[in-house]
């Protein structure tokens, strides 16, 4: 009986153990240090990281690590950069920030990286800006929202526009295209709803429109019917704003329609994926959100990246595969212009103009490195997000600086 | 608006009662804090997503998902737990470290074999809601609080009327001697893990049910939501802990519902043990192990 149960338990330990650090281990580089690249057609190794195994987050790990990977096959089916393929080498941070502290160090002490992806949420990716911030080697965060992260330093770049620029956008449609004069807000209770909740409240405001309400809901929390039932009865908004993830704003949509509280609802990049239209099916029609990528836009870019997501993974891609997918073409680019030396690629990204990413023209950085580009209003249509409208105005799109 | 709070405060009582009683179940008779019961709450939600998704068939789905997971809470225990409770002198702390094992190992193969993307039952119920006068019923409320009633009715049942739940109180109320009397102290435990586990699948389904969405993270809440409220209901008592579930439930409702957004609404239940704990330490119901 001993026996057995030391077997049993040690599988266990080890089956949690191997489920947690799983992801792909990269093969140790070759020369410790101190290396000139001097062949041109060794592969360029790019460093990723995003949330594989955290129960959480791992839905959206997946979508990240999925783009990742596509976009390195396509810029290796096109030839590479310069005629040097692209390798990419992938971590599980596991949304922890002490893995993400290790994988920042091994990235840029061992693993001989030009540059990183942060494919990963706002936590994992402020405690890793530092640590590459410092070793002066060129960051491109994906969709962490948090300001920490571009303030890092100037090595540290965000592929979309920050949560301050997407919730006065919001603001901006809510008020001025959609006329709304009493809004309440329901906001999760992160870096993410505060980030967008706030802003939005502040430019509503300033705008002439009153909030109504604010309710803050823990991310553990899926209840919302309390909320919606005092909305409906008591607060009455002519519209609602959601600041939350893909399945609290599908609640959020759901238990509107169920309860009869027919306003329109506003929400962001957070409900931005086919899990949003899954859970909230029928009662979904005709929300609104706001994100970074527009899926009727005809540009090749776009419409590639979306065939061969769904051809690759037979998954609908979302905002934060499309997101990763373009913090690996800013890099691509930079390398194409400069090579790797990671001062100039930071110059080239820092001094980058309308390059036309699947989540828009990116019209230009600020010299705090986040992106100035139109935010996309999408609308839920025959179960589709589709073009609604499109915020280009540069006193709301461009960040501060 | 207070009825329609409370009828919201009841139905989300009820998951959490539910989801609460087979970890109160299996402390009732083994004195372990079974936190694995949260692992078999999502290995439920996955089974009988699967097998709703294969025959359509909600009923079925129920069933065949609270005996499949109640089934595999017997060979846990006959695997794990018993071997582990039969050495002399061990200490409590082991079959819990082995409990958190088994529910991280659920999360992770739940992710590993259906994928990290939620899953979605979309079950069909005709209606999308019933109005009565003001009041607003969700058809899966209804489904949520007579299922949980003729859950209860039947542990309470097997517990009191059937010579096997005389045999549970016996070894709830000390094993030692039950099984000095003759007691089958084995079928005991394993009617609390047939039982507790397969209520663990039912409140997993429900919930699938209720939010539309299962995903491998289905299970982290429950895991601790659910200790304090077998605490509060006093270790061990079913009674207890169906007030606790609906005491809690309502509290949360009631906190959101009229913006007493002082604490966190999930700390409601931590909040409750803390003073409980302080004022009556041995829970809500002090008789423990009677039902």
């Amino acid at each position: 009986m001993k026996k057995l149960l030391a077997l049993l338990l040690s599988f266990v330990m080890i089956f949690t153990f191997t489920a947690c650090s799983s992801g792909n281990a990269p093969a140790e580089p070759n020369e410790p240090g101190g290396k000139e690249q001097p062949a041109s057609t060794e592969p360029i190794k790019i460093g990723f990281f995003a949330p594989i195994t955290s129960p959480a987050a791992s839905a959206d790990g997946l979508s990240a690590e999925n783009s990742a990977k596509l976009a390195v096959k396509l810029i290796n089916e096109a030839g590479g950069i310069n005629g040097r393929k692209v390798e990419l080498v992938s971590y599980d941070d596991g949304l922890d920030t002490t893995q993400a502290v290790s994988i920042a160090e091994k990235l840029t002490t061992k693993d001989g990286v030009v540059a990183v992806v942060s494919g990963s949420y706002s936590g994992p990716t402020r405690v890793a800006a530092p640590i590459i911030q410092n070793a002066g080697m060129v960051m491109v965060s994906a969709y962490a929202i948090h300001p920490d992260v571009v303030n890092a330093g100037d090595f540290i770049f965000s592929q979309s526009f920050p949560g301050k620029v997407q919730g006065r956008a919001g603001a901006e449609f809510a008020v001025k295209t959609l006329g709304a004069k009493r809004i309440a807000i329901i906001a999760v209770d992160l870096d993410f709803g505060t980030e967008l909740g706030d802003s939005f409240k502040a430019h509503a405001e300033a705008n002439g429109a009153e909030i109504v309400s604010y309710d803050k809901v823990a991310i553990s929390d899926n209840e919302f019917t309390p909320i919606i039932t005092k909305l409906k009865e008591k607060v009455k908004p002519d519209l609602i704003y959601t600041a939350n993830y893909y399945a609290h704003a599908a609640e959020v949509v759901k238990q509107c329609r169920l309860q009869g509280l027919d306003v329109p609802i506003l929400g962001t990049e957070g409900a931005d994926s086919w899990q949003f239209l899954l859970t909230a099916g029928d009662h979904a029609e005709g929300v609104y959100i706001t994100t970074n990528m527009n899926r009727d836009d005809k540009n090749e870019t776009v419409q590639q990246y979306i065939k061969r997501y769904r051809e690759e993974y037979n998954l609908e891609p979302d905002m934060v595969g499309a997101s990763t997918f373009d913090a690996f073409q800013v890099l691509f680019e930079a390398i194409r212009r400069v090579g790797t030396d990671p001062v100039a690629m930071r110059d080239a990204i820092a001094s980058m103009t309308d390059f036309y990413t699947v989540t828009g023209n990116l019209i230009r950085y600020t010299n705090r490195g986040e992106a100035v580009k139109p935010v996309q209003i999408q609308r839920v249509e025959n179960g589709q997000f589709h073009y609604f409208g499109e915020i280009t105005d540069l006193n709301i799109i461009t960040p501060d600086e | 608006m207070l009825l329609q709070q409370i009828l919201n405060g009841i139905m989300i009582g009820s998951v959490y009662a539910l989801t609460a009683m087979g970890a109160t179940l299996i402390y009732g008779i083994l004195r372990i804090l079974d936190i694995a019961n949260a692992g078999a709450y999502v290995a439920g939600a996955y089974f009988g997503w699967y097998i709703y998704l294969k025959t359509e068939n909600l009923v079925l789905a129920f069933v065949l998902s609270m005996i499949i997971t109640g089934l595999i809470g017997v060979l846990i225990h006959r695997f794990i737990y018993a071997p582990i409770l039969s050495k002399p002198r061990i200490l409590p702390i082991v079959p819990l470290v082995a409990s958190v094992g088994l529910f991280t190992l659920t999360g992770d193969l739940a992710r590993l074999i259906a994928g990290p993307g939620t899953k979605a039952y979309n079950v069909d119920f005709g209606v999308d809601v019933i109005n009565i006068g003001k009041l607003t019923i969700v058809p899966a409320w209804i489904l949520i609080i007579v299922l949980t009633a003729l859950l209860f009715t039947v542990l309470w049942l097997v517990l009191n009327k059937t010579k096997l739940g005389l045999a549970w109180r016996a070894t709830a109320e000390d094993a030692d001697i039950a099984k000095a009397v003759g007691i089958n102290t084995n079928s005991a435990m394993a009617l609390s893990y047939i039982l507790g586990y397969g209520f663990a699948a039912a409140a997993g389904i429900m919930v699938g049910i209720l939010y539309n969405s299962i995903t491998p993270a289905l299970g982290e809440v429950p895991s601790y939501k659910m200790l304090s409220i077998i605490v509060l209901g006093g270790l061990g008592s079913p009674v207890g802990t169906v007030i606790a579930g609906l005491f809690i439930g309502l509290v949360e409702t009631m906190l959101s519902a009229y913006n007493l957004t002082f604490i966190p609404k999930d700390s409601v239940a931590f909040v409750a043990l803390i003073l409980v704990l302080l004022i009556k330490p041995s829970g809500l119901i002090s008789k423990t192990n009677k039902i």
